[in-house]
């Protein structure tokens, strides 16, 4: 279970979002949604400890993670950025690999893992490419195989359907609804009838620190798109 | 990468034998002069050759710019101010002290670049524009004391500033440092390739980016300051060395640390082979011959690719 308690979230200090209580757990697929710059990606990055201006209580199982080793919390954690950074040209299957850096384990179960990751991305044929060499989707592609790879029991996805094919986002978002049966999927998202479609819960962040958070046929009702719109409208 | 030795071995051995017309191991009167002056020299080569090209294979990761040099942490302006004043000041110090001086010149203008861009964590943005910022500071000062200097100092300031193995005695210090860098940077291969992925990257995968990036400052500014108290500013070697290596071994740093090192080795070592043979007995400082040499050998490559 992650449980966020009293959350205050803050970016280069000043509060994004104040006194935000929510609970994640294994077999729950949520969407995160509102309007640009209410605190979304802060909220995600802040779980995932990339960000460490907080108030408040972060634990996954019981245990703060404020207490935890960057290698004992990736182990929980597995977190997409929203954008890429500019990085060197290494090969897709480098690349991915990479997500089993909080692992010791064997190179062997690392390299199977790394295939499975790449198969259920569909990108096993460009693993020898050069990750700098790819469009932007394939780019995406790696990103999301890379979080897949870390095995984590808590996926944390920023946005994972930007520059995605329409037959692509169909897929991976079916990848996503499986691991969650299992596992926990968060995912900020803006394409809300996807969100509708597949996630089982969402969390619906609104301006002035309001939120609403449920099952998605509770939250996602007439009413509270409105609300969702009108705040958008009003700030724009 | 045993091949790599080899060719090693090969240049340090013929640099000696090819002057010497075969006179090598007996009791001709030139084995001092090998094993004297040619061989500590050689040493030294292959040191600071292995210590600049592994320095620059870290601060371009640190600071995520393929054109910073381990001279951007202002080591090398350092170093410099201190040891152009030893020589104005005409001491005739011994190599060790002039060594020390130079050293711990470096490792002052390293401590300030720290404090500078050290905000609870290092800041690789802000080292890259202070460490720049810094370097024309110090190069202001180097050019006041050039300017106030007397003709024969001149000549042997402008023989530092451009890198110059002549005058060092190789000195235990660096292969110690080069080794526990080496073990301490191998063990950590995994987390500098996340680290080359970028910093957000690294984070968020488990590594402990903030540590780290620490451990990369620190080790690079010894390996650097290091190699310019011994030898000077060698220019173009941190550089070029690692774009070279990630274009031959690609870019695990598993394959990069240790062929950086060799290659480095190997570079400079046959740069400064031919400082002193080419015009000898007129010795060049070798600066001159790492750019000769490598600026052509990366246009090709670069082309290649």
């Amino acid at each position: 279970m992650l449980e966020l308690k009293q959350l205050n979230l803050k970016q280069d200090g000043v509060t994004v979002f104040s006194q935000l209580d929510a609970m994640f757990q294994a077999g729950q697929f949520w969407g995160v949604v509102g309007q640009n710059g209410v605190g979304k990606s802060t909220l995600l990055q802040t779980m995932a400890g990339v960000s460490n201006d907080f108030d408040g209580q972060i634990s996954i199982d019981g245990y703060n993670t404020q207490s935890m080793s960057p290698v004992q919390r990736a182990q929980k954690l597995s977190f997409l950025l929203q954008e890429q950074e500019p990085c060197l040209a290494f090969s897709v299957k480098e690349a991915v690999g990479m997500g089993r850096f909080p692992w010791q384990t064997l190179k062997q179960q690392d390299a199977f893992i790394t295939q499975q990751a790449l198969q259920t991305c569909r990108i096993e044929h460009l693993q020898q490419r050069s990750i700098l060499k790819l469009s932007g989707g394939e780019r995406r592609k790696v990103e999301i195989a890379t979080c897949l790879a870390q095995q984590a029991a808590y996926l944390l996805l920023d946005e994972p359907l930007n520059h995605l094919d329409l037959v692509y986002r169909t897929h991976i978002l079916k990848v996503f609804e499986h691991f969650s049966q299992t596992q926990c999927v968060v995912m900020v998202c803006h394409d809300l009838e996807a969100v509708r479609k597949h996630c089982s819960h969402v969390l619906m962040l609104l301006a002035n620190n309001c939120y609403l958070s449920g099952t998605s046929a509770t939250i996602l009702n007439d009413d509270n798109l409105k609300r969702l719109f009108d705040d958008h409208s009003e700030n724009s | 990468m045993l091949l790599l030795f080899l060719v090693i071995v090969a240049l340090s051995v013929g640099s000696v034998h090819v002057p010497l017309n075969t006179l090598f191991d007996s009791d001709s009167p030139y084995f001092d002069i090998i094993w004297q002056l040619r061989l500590p020299r050689i040493i030294n080569a292959v040191m600071v050759g292995a210590c600049l090209a592994l320095a620059g294979l870290l601060i371009q990761n640190l600071v995520k710019n393929p054109l910073a040099d381990p001279y951007l942490l202002g080591v090398s302006g350092g170093a410099a101010v201190v040891q152009l004043m030893v020589i104005v000041t005409g001491l005739s110090l011994s190599q060790h002290l002039l060594f020390a001086f130079g050293f711990m010149g470096s490792l002052l203008a390293t401590l300030l670049l720290l404090k500078l861009s050290y905000h609870g964590r290092i800041r690789p943005d802000k080292i890259t524009l202070n460490g720049v910022v810094l370097a024309f500071g110090f190069a202001a000062f180097i050019s006041f004391i050039l300017a106030t200097a007397s003709g024969q100092q001149i000549k042997s300031m402008m023989f530092w500033l451009m890198g110059d193995m002549s005058f060092a005695q190789p000195n235990a210090l660096m292969p110690v440092l080069l080794l526990i860098s080496f073990v301490l940077l191998m063990k950590n291969h995994r987390a500098l390739d996340l680290l080359a992925r970028g910093d957000l990257f690294a984070q968020k995968s488990g590594v402990n980016t903030h540590r780290i990036n620490l451990m990369i400052f620190i080790i690079t500014a010894l390996l650097t300051s290091m190699a310019v108290a011994q030898a000077g500013t060698i220019g173009f070697v941190g550089l070029i060395i690692p774009h070279l290596v990630r274009m031959m071994a690609g870019y695990l740093h598993r394959q990069l640390i240790p062929m950086c090192v060799l290659v480095g080795a190997c570079f400079l070592l046959a740069a400064d082979t031919l400082a002193r043979t080419v015009m000898s007995p007129i010795q060049l400082p070798v600066g001159i011959f790492t750019a000769l040499i490598g600026v052509p050998v990366f246009l090709w490559l670069n082309r290649k690719i």
